[in-house]
């Protein structure tokens, strides 16, 4: 017959019905004749339950959904960081783009995704130290990124919504362009950019059916150039103390038409 | 130019993937008990995760996978802060192993009084004893009993041998016993 010793190791896959029909069956037996044991074992079977009875209550707490769009977009970076560090000459299949209109435009997305991976974390937060082309680069990436992620094409804001988002989220009293029709550019929403930390707006437009961005970065300045950068053409100005961007994939002439437009008509 | 292991992420790993998020979080939580840390564990997890995708043998459990990263991670960290709870928590393991079956409550019929009594614990109560377990046998009576792994899936997880898989197991629930029944000392 098993004494305790032998049934000891038993006792929690007995408990949690993993034992084999033989070892089991020892087990019952010299647990019915070992209180010790026996109590054993109902005290694991009680616990046991009591935590299976009260899974709801401990399973309750869901991870914020910010946590979730951040994984999320590890698994839309990942992949292309890899090849494009490889500068791999072709694109991988880019598995979430299905606007149609950006399909043939996705090719630098690989690139810009890496690079907001590889650099978000060490330049944003340092904004005023990067210089303007890693900027460019980032916003770029964020700019396809946000287009992307949030099928934002699609939808369309009146610039006064759009102004109360940036009074609230940024304490900026902006004056959006009344008549951006006047230039083919139709308003489409903001966000605050994932990789500022939040603390950049991010002005989405579109034209021609092409995504535009208009960053906003308060307490930056920057001269006013213009930067070519993962297959798009980024403008850069200074406003007070704040840094505009203007992102788009479009010839550097009609870049920028649209930023001297929206620099005259944004306050 | 595709070397082996640098595949983008299909959308339907990412999608069962990201099926774990809240298991992973909760986990995580339990992990370090800190939301903001618990976050960023998560991140690298998926992080991690979707780089190494190729890695991954397809018709093996996805979320055990998941979960052997993020304990991983969770370990390198603790390393990285030379910290050196691990070595507590061993010794704690080794005497429970000591103690044998003659160290808990004995006597009583199979369904003793605190068994009963145990039933009308509420869930802060339990969560709040969970909490407080060392971190090792917390770790082993979650993944089982919350998580639902087997021993072979917590045993790659934690990097152990599944005999001590059991022994946290177990004794990580007697001592949730002995927690939760001090609570009620009805019978003391």
């Amino acid at each position: 017959m098993p004494d305790c010793k032998t049934i000891d190791p038993l006792v929690t896959p007995y408990v949690d019905g993993e034992l084999a029909e033989t070892d089991r069956r020892n087990v019952d037996e010299h647990v019915h004749r070992c209180p010790p044991c026996h109590s054993r074992v109902a005290a694991e079977r009680a616990v046991r339950a009591l935590i299976r009875d009260h899974r709801p209550a401990l399973e309750s707490r869901s991870a914020p959904p910010a946590l979730r769009a951040r994984c999320a977009g590890a698994a839309r970076s990942t992949g292309a960081r890899l090849t494009a560090f490889a500068k791999a000459p072709a694109v991988r299949r880019s598995v979430f783009l299905n606007l149609a209109a950006w399909r043939a435009r996705a090719v630098p997305f690989a690139l810009a995704a890496s690079l907001v991976v590889m650099v978000g974390g060490a330049f944003l937060y340092q904004l005023t130290d990067s210089s303007a082309r890693v900027l460019a680069a980032e916003l770029t990436a964020d700019h396809m990124k946000c287009f992307a992620m949030n099928a934002m094409l699609g939808t369309h804001e009146q610039p006064s919504t759009v102004e109360s988002t940036m009074v609230s989220g940024f304490g900026w009293q902006a004056h959006l362009p009344q008549d951006a029709a006047r230039v083919g550019l139709e308003l489409v929403g903001a966000r605050p950019c994932l990789y500022g930390e939040g603390k950049i707006a991010h002005i989405m437009y579109r034209h021609q059916g092409r995504p535009v961005s208009v960053f906003m970065l308060p307490n930056a300045a920057r001269a006013q150039q213009f930067v070519e950068v993962l297959g798009h053409e980024a403008a850069i100005w200074c406003v007070g103390n704040r840094t505009f961007v203007l992102v788009a994939r479009e010839p550097r002439l009609e870049v920028e038409r649209l930023a001297s437009y929206v620099q005259a008509s944004l306050h | 130019m595709a070397r082996k292991g640098l595949r983008a992420v299909s959308p339907a790993f990412e999608a069962e993937a990201l099926q774990a998020l809240d298991s992973l979080y909760r986990t995580a939580l339990r992990l370090t008990r800190v939301p903001a840390d618990a976050e960023d564990l998560v991140q690298e997890t998926y992080l991690k995760a979707f780089r190494s995708a190729g890695q991954f043998e397809p018709g093996t459990n996805l979320r055990a996978w998941l979960f052997t990263i993020l304990h991983n991670s969770a370990r390198n960290r603790a390393r990285d802060r030379a910290r050196d709870a691990v070595a507590i928590d061993s010794e704690l393991v080794d005497r429970a192993a000591e103690q044998g079956p003659g160290g808990f409550s004995a006597g009583g019929p199979y369904e003793t009084p605190e068994t009963l009594l145990l039933r009308e614990t509420l869930a802060p109560e339990l969560q709040a004893a969970i909490d407080e377990l060392p971190d090792v046998f917390r770790q082993a009576v979650w993944l089982r009993d919350v998580e639902e792994f087997s021993y072979a899936e917590i045993a790659e997880m934690l990097s152990i041998p599944i005999g001590t898989v059991m022994s946290r197991i177990s004794r990580g629930r007697h001592l949730l016993f002995e927690r939760l029944n001090h609570l009620r000392p009805v019978n003391a």
